[in-house]
């Protein structure tokens, strides 16, 4: 099950984040999603060892932990999306398209022109949808 | 097969290099041992590796072993197949013979038969012992060495050399090498064949029933032992991951059920660095090998290996990837495992990676990627182990000790709790150690945070450890008293939650729960503490491990090793540049040295942590953290710096704070900004207050004007704050003005929270457009400093993105312009000595005149009227007209004409104290404009502070009414004179003529004989502006002589005048305003006798050419000649020199002579003389030429020819070619 998801502005900047774990811990999802950020720069910092994915958006897993798994996306503008799963076999493909969905959210939300750039989104229908993504995440899994 | 393992093992552990065996026929090998063990362990080699490439292998260790020794004797044949890798690689034959027929009948058959041996590698060493002085000797030596050549040599390779006993040869030890690496590299591939020929067969029988992993093992870990004692490291890690594989495939294969291990005593340290840490066969199973051991046994031939093979990284890498995938395989046989198995394996078995990898770690020479990763792995190692010793600690009642941080959490909370098939229950005889736990947990107080602020406890846990450990006590069912009493507490908070229902209901607990009756009641839910000390007891029993055993054991030790881990971690993560990884720990650093009372490291460490939360916008991780922060400053008394973090709190989203624990902050801030502090402290407060211009256009001023600048600040604080006093800096938008001072305000102003409106005096700046720089001002002994300018107020303050200079410029300052325009509004000359109306158009350009006043300052000759009220009106009179008064030369503007074009009339008299005086008409003498000028000088103050001045001189000319000029028109015969007198008017105006009277000088007298001239019937004479009028006068010589002579003839003109004050000169002023009073106008003319009687004539010749040019010297010439005799006057005129003066215009003559001199004249009547002055005219047309006058004798009494002013013709200069341009 997804635990987190959240959109990191390119100055690794919070710029929406969402728990889904139902308890009163997001601090704690804050926190892994900041720590990632760290395997995020190094990858991007490195493009020698990610010759291959050079174009790539996306970041594939981050951080191995025993207990959860952090899958992270770097759009163009150098927005990272993130992802937070409890799931341990998960298969790339399906987190690809979660990505893909998210992300085409994310650019729906900016695009609101009453957003500012780099400013914390705030859109109530960006997280329904969001929240919507992921259930279904969870859905695909489940079958 | 498989009964070979021990012997295999055995083999192994006896045996670590490459054997060569030592075939001594003639006994030589105790003259030769010395020499050939020298050599080793061989310094080059090239040998094949697994892919048949060749492979340099540098100091090659070798041993060598006479064929007789007992090693190599007591082998069975099936044994040396077997473990043919321990067999001989080469086989060096020593021989020496000095007799060709012993070698031949004796040597030669005995050394093919030891030679015969087809897979045996040889080569032999003949030794000569031939002294090298002995020649017989020596030729019987070479003879043998040859016939030995020809016998053991083929074409395909050599397989002799000769070592001289006395003296080898130089090249004697490379050959040998060579040959020695030859045999052995040729062992190597026969043998490496053979084996994995082997392997693949053994491979084929994979699925059939007879396979058996062990003997595939011996036979590929022979092969990995082979290439491991050739030094062909890479090779023999290939094998072993070949095996691993298998292995994985093997033990993967469903169906059988195989023991896993690890339950033998010591088994909970990990041995993943120690290959014989466990005998093989010990761990053999069936036709395998036991899990447990075995993936820790491969694991450390490929570290040893790895080690050798210098990369400590890869180690790190692996070992990193083995332990979770490990740690997952022990999950998966947690139920067989003693309590907590798993925890203790991971953390003794990263600390072991830990301390094998950095020893071996030397970091030479790597690239920085390389580094980085290697400390990023040592810091996961460190940090995988922290969370599992946390989670041992939290089992036995070390939780409430663990900082409660997002950090913790996330690594704890998601972490499962050890899942044994029965948890651990309480031994009988542990009541003591309940009490003591019970103590323990009542003594724990949750930490407050600081400012009392009410947050919700992050969990440790993944779900209630109390629950989790009654529930799998397998007798016991759901839904016992302790969840009851769980269902009242159970609000998510955690351990506390429970620690406090322990400590809230003690008496409650321990009867019912606790005590000495334990033992009776198994069955019935253990409390937390008996949780605790279960669990303590038996973590006990699985650790085997003394340092953890002894970390575990106490409070203090515990610490001792969670600092070591954290710092091990953040440390490691540092190095890798992680540096949000280690800078959370750091963080939990901070929280242990702060429990320690280590605060001025605790505060370092805490600061770190908010800089990087803050740098990054994190605000819900900071606000978790900067109360800490605060609390030790506030500790360490560092006012700055709690000042700082109150700003800081402060300016979070208000979201993440109670209303009441922001109040706090401020009133914390308040209090010391007005108390405690004795020095002034500053502080940037950019989040927490901002500004912005208002909204609509920037505010205009012009240059020199002060404003009222308007600014919004917005204020963050929860309350209403006072502020002492406050200044804001602009900044030119363009152009870097440093010297920009403050604008500033002492007063106070009370910031209400939200949006505030303050109004700035601006004192005048200069030119140029500015934008808002920065605010400071000062909260009692606080210097705070705003750079915050947020565009729209608090929607946007949120971020900390909002540092953006503000770009709309508030205030824009124009160039210098002019604001006004002071013009005189008559354009055509005044009366001179009337009192006339100045006109002055006052015209304001788009600026505002209000308050202004004007100073007048007459200049000399000109008077200002200021009995007279000043007349202002508007360029249309309809918009106004007001009469004020003059007070010392200055004029108040009424508000009316502040902002319309107006004309000020003011009155003034010029006055000039000569009398006019007529002229000749035939001199064409005009007024000089110059005398009639007069000035006065202007200077407008006004704007709203009377900071503008406009200043300004203007000229007003004045003139007489008439320029009178005279004429003899007629001469009769008696004497008579007809005097026409012709007067043009100077003025534009109207001027009427109402009578004239002429006073005549000496020597004149009227016709009429009467004093007054008769009154003509033509006046009143109306002269219009510019235009002439005539009046003729006839009188006539008189030779009476009056006491008192009149040098002058004095014209008196009375006259008016009806003109218009805009247009020039007008009526005079009059007291009572009208101006139609006559005027008398006296005009002063000279009137001269005819010369009579003349005494010196002056004749003025023609010139020598026709015509005059432009440029060309011309001599004028007079002549002077004496009429009288001078005896008869005796005035200077009749001394025997003359003075002369020439007189030229100077716009139409350049005098080149002597102007003015004495020229001699005799006395006597009828002497002449010539004045020749040369000239040169200076413009073309008809000119006055130059003049003779004689200024010693009186005008009367010299006789001109031609006898007036006449004219003569200069033409053009020529044309000069010299400046005609070639076509």
């Amino acid at each position: 099950m997804i635990v987190c998801v959240a959109v990191v502005g390119h100055q690794n900047n919070p710029l929406y984040l969402e728990s889904f774990t139902g308890g009163d811990d997001a601090l704690k999802l804050h926190h892994i999603v900041h720590c990632s950020l760290d395997v995020i720069d190094e990858r991007v910092n490195n493009p020698k060892r990610s010759a291959s994915t050079l174009n790539e958006t996306f970041l594939g897993l981050l951080y191995p932990t025993e207990n959860y798994k952090v899958y992270g996306y770097l759009t163009n503008t150098k927005v990272k999306l993130i992802m937070v799963t409890t799931d341990l076999d998960v298969k790339d493909a399906d987190v690809r398209s979660f990505f893909r969905k998210f992300h085409a959210a994310y650019v729906d939300a900016v695009s609101n022109p009453f957003h500012v750039p780099g400013k914390k989104i705030t859109s109530n229908s960006f997280s329904e949808r969001v929240g919507t993504i992921v259930k279904s995440f969870g859905h695909s899994m489940s079958l | 097969m498989a009964n070979y393992l021990a012997q295999f093992q055995s083999i192994k552990s006896s045996c670590d290099r490459l054997v060569v065996s030592i075939e001594d026929v003639s006994d030589l090998w105790p003259s030769i041992k010395e020499g050939l063990e020298a050599r080793l362990p061989l310094k080059k080699a090239t040998l094949n590796n697994r892919t048949r490439n060749p492979v340099h292998v540098e100091n090659l260790p070798a041993e060598f072993i006479l064929t007789t020794d007992a090693r190599l004797r007591s082998r069975f044949p099936q044994e040396q197949y077997l473990f043919w890798f321990r067999e001989p690689y080469a086989t060096i034959v020593l021989v020496s013979c000095e007799d060709l027929d012993e070698f031949k009948t004796i040597l030669k058959p005995r050394l093919k038969l030891i030679v015969q041996n087809e897979e045996k590698e040889w080569f032999i060493v003949f030794v000569s012992k031939a002294d090298p002085s002995n020649d017989q000797a020596t030729k019987m030596a070479k003879k043998v060495y040859a016939r030995l050549e020809v016998d053991f040599n083929t074409k395909k390779r050599e397989r002799c050399c000769k070592y001289d006993l006395h003296g080898p040869e130089a090249n004697f030890w490379e050959d040998l090498d060579l040959k020695l690496a030859e045999c052995i590299r040729n062992t190597l591939d026969k043998r490496v064949q053979f084996y994995e020929d082997e392997i693949r067969k053994l491979t084929e029988q994979r699925f059939m029933p007879i396979w058996n992993f062990c003997n595939f093992f011996i036979l590929k870990e022979s092969v990995a032992f082979m290439f491991e004692m050739a030094n062909l490291h890479e090779d023999a890690l290939r094998e072993y991951d070949e095996l691993e594989l298998c292995y994985s495939e093997t033990a993967g294969t469903p169906g059988k059920h195989r023991d896993f291990g690890g339950i033998d005593n010591g088994d909970d340290q990990a041995a993943l660095l120690n290959p014989g840490f466990k005998q093989l066969t010990l761990i053999v199973q069936d036709d395998c090998f036991r899990e447990f051991e075995f993936r820790q046994y491969i694991f450390a031939c490929q570290a040893k290996l790895l080690f050798k093979l210098g990369r400590p990284l890869e180690v790190a890498t692996r070992g990193h990837s083995f332990v979770i995938s490990f740690s997952k395989i022990l999950a998966m046989h947690e139920n067989a495992l003693p309590f907590c198995f798993r925890e203790v394996w991971v953390i003794t078995a990263c600390l072991a990676l830990l301390k094998s990898t950095t020893s071996h770690y030397d970091g030479g020479v790597m690239s920085p990627d390389i580094e980085r990763e290697f400390y990023r792995l040592q810091g996961d190692l460190y940090s995988l182990s922290r969370v599992k010793f946390m989670r041992l600690a939290y089992l036995i009642g070390f939780g409430h000790e663990i900082e409660k941080s997002p950090a913790n959490s996330a690594a704890l909370s998601m972490l499962p709790w050890p899942k044994p098939p029965i948890w651990p229950a309480l031994s009988p005889d542990s009541s003591a150690d309940v009490l003591a736990k019970e103590k323990m947990i009542l003594q724990s107080k949750p930490r407050e945070k600081h400012f009392n602020i009410q947050r919700k406890v992050l969990p440790l846990e993944p779900s209630l450890l109390l629950r989790e450990a009654n529930r799998r006590r397998a007798f016991l069912s759901v839904g016992n008293i302790s969840e009851l009493v769980e269902g009242h507490a159970n609000d998510g908070s955690g351990p506390d939650a429970n620690s406090r229902l322990t400590s809230k209901n003690p008496s409650y607990m321990s009867r019912t729960f606790s005590g000495p009756t334990i033992s009776e009641s198994r069955d019935r839910p253990m409390t937390l503490s008996e949780v605790y000390v279960a669990a303590e007891y038996s973590l006990k029993l699985t650790v085997s491990d003394p340092d953890l055993l002894n970390s575990l054991s106490s409070l203090e030790e515990f610490e001792k090793k969670y600092m070591e881990l954290t710092k091990g971690a953040a440390d490691n993560y540092h190095k890798s540049w992680w540096k949000r990884h280690g800078v959370v720990l750091d963080g939990e650093i901070a929280a242990l040295h702060f429990k320690k009372g280590e605060i001025d490291q605790a505060a370092k460490s805490y600061e770190k942590v908010c800089a990087l939360y803050s740098g990054e916008g994190w605000h819900e991780l900071l606000a978790e953290i900067l109360p800490n922060l605060a609390e030790c400053q506030k500790i360490l008394n560092d006012e700055a710096g709690y000042l700082s973090s109150c700003v800081r709190l402060l300016s979070l989203d208000s979201g993440l704070f109670l209303t009441k624990e922001r109040q706090l902050f401020q009133s914390e801030l308040v209090r010391l900004a007005h108390g405690e502090m004795k020095h002034p402290v500053p502080l940037d407060v950019s989040s927490l207050i901002t500004f912005y211009g208002t909204a609509g256009p920037a505010l205009e001023l012009c240059d020199g004007d002060p404003g009222v600048l308007r600014v919004t600040v917005w204020s963050g604080f929860p309350d209403e704050i006072v502020l002492e006093n406050l200044n804001l800096t602009l900044s030119a938008s363009f152009g870097a003005d440093e010297g920009v001072k403050p604008i500033k305000s002492a007063e106070k102003h009370v910031l209400k929270p939200g949006k505030n409106i303050i109004t700035l005096d601006l004192p005048p700046q200069k030119p140029g457009s500015y934008v808002l720089g920065a605010l400071t001002g000062q909260i009692g002994h606080l210097q705070f400093r705003s750079h915050g300018f947020s565009k729209a107020g608090p929607a946007d303050s949120d971020d900390f993105m909002s540092y953006e200079k503000p770009t709309r410029p508030v205030l824009k300052v124009l160039s210098p312009r002019p604001l006004v325009d002071i013009t005189c509004a008559v354009s055509s000359a005044l009366l001179m000595n009337e009192l006339q109306w100045i006109g002055l158009i006052i015209k304001p350009l788009d600026y505002s005149l209000k308050g202004g006043i004007l100073h007048i300052d007459a200049g000399p000759g000109l008077k200002i009227e200021e009995s007279h009220l000043i007349e202002i009106e508007g360029h249309d009179p309809a918009e106004g007209f007001e009469k004020v008064p003059i007070e010392g030369g200055k004029v108040a503007l009424p508000d009316w004409a502040s902002d319309v074009t107006t004309i000020l009339w003011f009155p003034v008299r010029a006055i000039d104290e000569n009398i006019a005086r007529g002229t000749s008409s035939a001199l064409l003498q005009k007024p000089s404009i110059v005398d009639g000028m007069r000035m006065i000088a202007l200077k407008l103050d006004f704007g709203a502070f009377r900071n503008q001045n406009f200043e300004r001189t203007i000229a007003v000319t004045f003139t007489d009414p008439f320029h009178v000029t005279t004429h003899l028109t007629d001469k009769s015969t008696d004497g008579t004179l007809l005097l026409q007198v012709m007067l043009q008017s100077q003025v534009k105006a109207a001027l009427n003529i109402n009578d004239a009277q002429l006073d005549l000088q000496d020597g004149f007298e009227h016709v009429a004989k009467t004093d007054r001239q008769p009154t003509f019937r033509t006046f009143p004479l109306v002269i219009s502006p510019s235009s002439k009028a005539g009046i003729l006068f006839t009188v006539s010589l008189s030779t009476i002589e009056e006491e008192t002579p009149q040098q002058d003839s004095i014209l008196n003109l009375k006259y008016g005048i009806s003109g218009n004050r805009t247009v020039g000169a007008h009526a005079p002023i009059l007291a009572n305003g009208e101006g139609s009073e006559e005027m008398v106008f006296k005009v002063a003319l000279a009137l001269q006798r005819p010369v009579l009687d003349p005494c010196v004539a002056v004749g003025f010749l023609p010139f020598s050419s026709d015509c005059l040019r432009v440029g060309q010297l011309v001599n004028v010439r007079w002549r002077i000649e004496r009429l009288k005799n001078p005896e008869t006057d005796v005035s200077a005129s009749c001394r025997d020199e003359v003075l002369y003066e020439v007189e030229a215009q100077p716009q139409n003559w350049m005098v080149a002579g002597r102007k003015r001199g004495h020229v001699s004249l005799s006395t006597a009547q009828g002497s002449r003389i010539e004045i020749t002055v040369t000239c040169i005219p200076l413009v073309s047309g008809y000119v006055h030429p130059p003049q003779l006058g004689l200024p010693e004798v009186g005008e009367q009494n010299i006789s001109c020819n031609p006898a007036g002013p006449h004219l003569v013709c200069v033409l053009p200069p020529t044309l000069s070619s010299s400046y005609c341009i070639p076509a």
